[in-house]
């Protein structure tokens, strides 16, 4: 029949709530690296849930305005989270895209009420609401209370919810384009750098935690999230108040999300407009001979500048190299060793070449355009040292320009020098070891790369087993140039980057004779669906 | 004169299931020769395997009788080739793709640039051809594998699916280029189950089916008198009978005139 039939608020959630327990289960389906990733995923949840709740709990130890500040940051961080963390994972849920549902006869109100349901069933809305929960435990007083902080848990469930969908609704347009998605991988960094902030903020020394955790609630409070933690905790008329206007945010922000939703399923998806890029050769291709090794140094740099992955590797690694620098060399009482600017230094260097232990990973698919044209083992090692050559152009200043900045920092100017040549050495190591690693343990690296994975699916051990062998590759053949430079006179880093050239040049050697022999394998490796 | 492309016993299996299973490909030089079979036959792991980016599992394939596996430069100097998909360097110019195909095979930067023009000009590419390939439409994306496939003017050229998803306009561009390439004594091979488009261009066909060639001949030869896709349908099991069981609500519409809302 062509007239869609009537809908009933019960059997939408239903239908809703088995279709995202099929999806979920289908994900599962066939193969193992996903069940262990699933019993990983269960085991994180389920810990996390219970040393959630018993903290919040807990909570009813603690003095009562603290006790009070401390749930309303946890509500806001939970609400913030279930803003972000979906954008950044778009992708692994298809319940979260409303133009998957576009086709089907399906009325707004029951759209709407179906992806709610969608985005309520699940691992980690279950957290959620467990957590939650826990501060009922830690802040109600008496039945009224108890009846208050109820409400409040849930109105603080549906708000995280509804803002959740409200974000990626709105945002599904966009995030359908390829500049969006590309704008997005590289916000993916901030989770990293996100990270890094409790880091930070120990070291940057603010003041009293207490006062510090005050003020953060006094502003806090009068958020939505903050007027429902503090609704449990008063559990009295004001209590009720404050829960009227929760319940009228979520009311509107599910009304807004309404209309969005409606817009959504009418607008095509915004086309790209597709920019050009200039056509200018560039300065490498100029001082570079002709032939197979300018055009992949050419090929990388453009690469560097255009792939948002790229981009997301050598920001994380600048930053990484920044933050450590940071923390490790400003915070001591007493004055840093004069070793502290060689040995920071080489880490960053480290982490850049790590970077390349997957050379051939963010080619993926388009490989075979390689693979085709290399004959010969001479050839293959031609295409890894383009790739070497390129990371050194980049790195090399990056490099100076952190061993400047620590030698600086640490008050050991004399340093600087002697630290460039480490880590420049360090980078020849690394990149020796990457060549090894990308040929022997490649993996996909996938086209959309979210922040919680690296590789494609099912390839999650070879990403660790890669990287970790680059790190142990790294580290052992760094000793010898790194620790002379650390214990002995500082002079004997004058040796530091012969040394990498020539790890560099073996690296690429052995990497050749075993990536040219396997060839066909390498591609497949490079070229899983992700 | 020797055969552009010739298999013996191309075996390769992927665990428990035979892909392609002993065969026998053989391709005179100069022809324009298609590869048809069903989804699932082995034409696109044949063809990886005879480019040489597939290993396989047993047998040998010669190109202008050089073994594949064993004299890879000069095979590999030979051959054009543009896999199935559409995976090309996303984040290059199809300028820039061009450039970094002709160079990567060592071909003099000026010569690499000159005949990089004439192909985008000849695709029809010359507006977009500073614009991404990840931004490319499917027709545009053939042309310029095509066009890079052809750059070092390979003496064999491989194409599997090349006119899969791509517009009438793009197609003609497609085969007006391959047949110039062919009418100068070049080879190509592609794989295709469109058959009218075989009938009209090829003078050669190697039929596939499970894994191993059914017929392989002169494009007369092979259809016998009737049309390719008879001949096709009866080499590989044309369609059985579809009965009338089931289906049988199938096209009944009481009344339209009631608008969902």
């Amino acid at each position: 029949m062509n007239e869609p039939p009537p809908w009933s608020l019960p059997g939408t959630v239903e239908l809703f709530a088995r279709l995202k327990l099929r999806l979920l289960a289908g994900n599962l389906r066939g193969a193992v690296e996903r069940k262990l990733g699933f019993v990983f995923t269960l085991v994180m949840a389920a810990s996390l849930t219970a040393v959630g709740f018993a903290l919040m709990a807990l909570v009813r130890l603690a003095p009562r305005d603290v006790a009070v500040d401390l749930v309303i940051v946890v509500h806001t961080v939970l609400l913030i989270s279930w803003m972000i963390v979906p954008l950044l994972a778009f992708g692994l849920d298809d319940t979260l895209d409303p133009a998957r549902l576009s086709l089907f006869p399906l009325r707004t109100g029951q759209l709407a009420v179906g992806m709610f349901t969608a985005s309520a069933t699940g691992v980690w809305p279950l957290a959620t609401l467990i957590v939650t929960a826990g501060g009922l435990v830690g802040l109600a007083t008496g039945a009224g209370g108890v009846l208050v902080g109820l409400v409040a848990v849930f109105l603080q469930f549906a708000l995280c919810l509804v803002l959740s969908r409200l974000v990626t609704t709105s945002l599904s347009g966009a995030l359908r384009t390829r500049r969006g998605r590309d704008v997005l991988a590289v916000a993916a960094v901030f989770v990293v750098l996100l990270a890094q902030l409790p880091n930070l903020l120990v070291n940057a020394d603010l003041g009293d935690p207490r006062a510090v955790l005050h003020g953060v609630a006094g502003v806090l409070r009068w958020t939505p999230s903050g007027m429902t933690a503090h609704a449990i905790a008063d559990g009295g008329l004001l209590g009720l108040a404050e829960l009227l206007v929760v319940a009228l945010v979520v009311a509107g922000a599910a009304w807004l999300w309404i209309k969005v939703l409606n817009r959504a399923l009418v607008t095509p998806d915004a086309s790209t407009r597709a920019g050009s890029v200039r056509g200018g050769s560039g300065l490498v291709d100029r001082l570079l001979p002709d032939g197979p090794l300018a055009a992949v140094v050419g090929k990388e740099l453009k690469y560097l500048r255009r792939d948002p992955r790229m981009r997301v590797i050598w920001f994380t690694a600048v930053v990484v190299t920044a933050v450590l620098a940071f923390s490790l060399s400003g915070n001591s009482q007493e004055a840093p060793g004069p070793w502290l600017p060689v040995v920071l230094t080489s880490i960053g260097a480290a982490m850049i070449a790590l970077q390349s232990g997957n050379a051939f990973g963010i080619d993926g698919p388009s490989y075979w355009m390689n693979v085709v044209a290399c004959g010969s083992e001479e050839h293959f090692r031609t295409d890894l040292a383009g790739r070497h050559l390129a990371t050194t152009l980049v790195a090399t200043p990056v490099l100076a320009v952190a061993a400047t900045a620590t030698a600086l920092f640490a008050g050991h100017p004399a340093m600087i020098v002697p630290a460039v040549l480490t880590a420049w050495g360090v980078l020849g190591v690394g990149l020796a070891a990457g060549a090894v690693t990308s040929v022997t343990i490649p993996y996909t690296v996938p086209e959309r790369m979210n922040a919680f994975t690296g590789a494609a699916p099912g390839q999650g051990g070879q990403a660790f087993a890669s990287s970790m062998g680059a790190l142990l590759g790294v580290l052992a053949g760094s000793l010898p140039v790194v620790l002379p430079v650390v214990l002995g006179p500082a002079w004997v880093s004058v040796v530091a980057p012969f040394y990498g050239l020539l790890a560099a040049a073996l690296g690429r050697r052995l990497g050749a004779r075993i990536g040219f022999a396997r060839m066909p394998d390498l591609l497949a490796a490079v070229s899983r669906p992700a | 004169m020797t055969d552009a492309v010739r298999t013996s016993g191309l075996f390769k299996r992927y665990g428990p299931q035979v892909a392609v299973a002993g065969v026998e490909l053989v391709v005179p030089a100069g022809s324009f020769a298609g590869l048809v079979g069903p989804n699932g036959a082995g034409k696109t792991t044949t063809l990886g395997m005879v480019t040489g980016l597939l290993r396989p599992d047993g047998g040998r394939a010669e190109v202008d009788g050089l073994d594949v596996w064993r004299d890879q430069v000069r095979v590999k100097a030979r051959i054009g080739v543009l896999p199935e998909g559409l995976r090309l360097f996303e984040r290059l110019s199809g300028r820039e793709l061009l450039h970094y195909n002709g160079r990567l095979r060592g071909i003099p930067r000026a010569d690499v640039e000159r005949r990089a023009d004439e192909l985008l000009n000849v695709m029809d590419l010359a507006g977009a051809a500073d614009k991404l390939v990840v931004d490319y439409s499917t027709g545009m994306r053939k042309k310029i594998g095509l066009a890079a496939a052809l750059l070092h003017n390979p003496s064999v050229l491989f194409l599997d699916e090349p006119f899969e998803g791509v517009d009438p306009v793009s197609a003609s561009t497609l085969t007006e280029v391959l047949r110039r390439f062919t009418a100068s004594g070049s080879t190509v091979i592609f794989s295709s189950h469109v058959m009218d488009l075989v009938e009209r261009l090829c003078d050669w066909v190697s039929v596939m089916s499970a894994g191993a060639i059914v017929a392989q001949g002169p494009l007369a030869e092979v259809r016998g008198g009737r049309s390719l896709n008879e001949a096709f349908l009866a080499l590989v099991g044309g369609p059985r009978g579809t009965g009338d069981a089931g289906l049988t609500w199938l096209g009944a519409h009481p009344s339209a005139t009631e608008e969902p809302r």
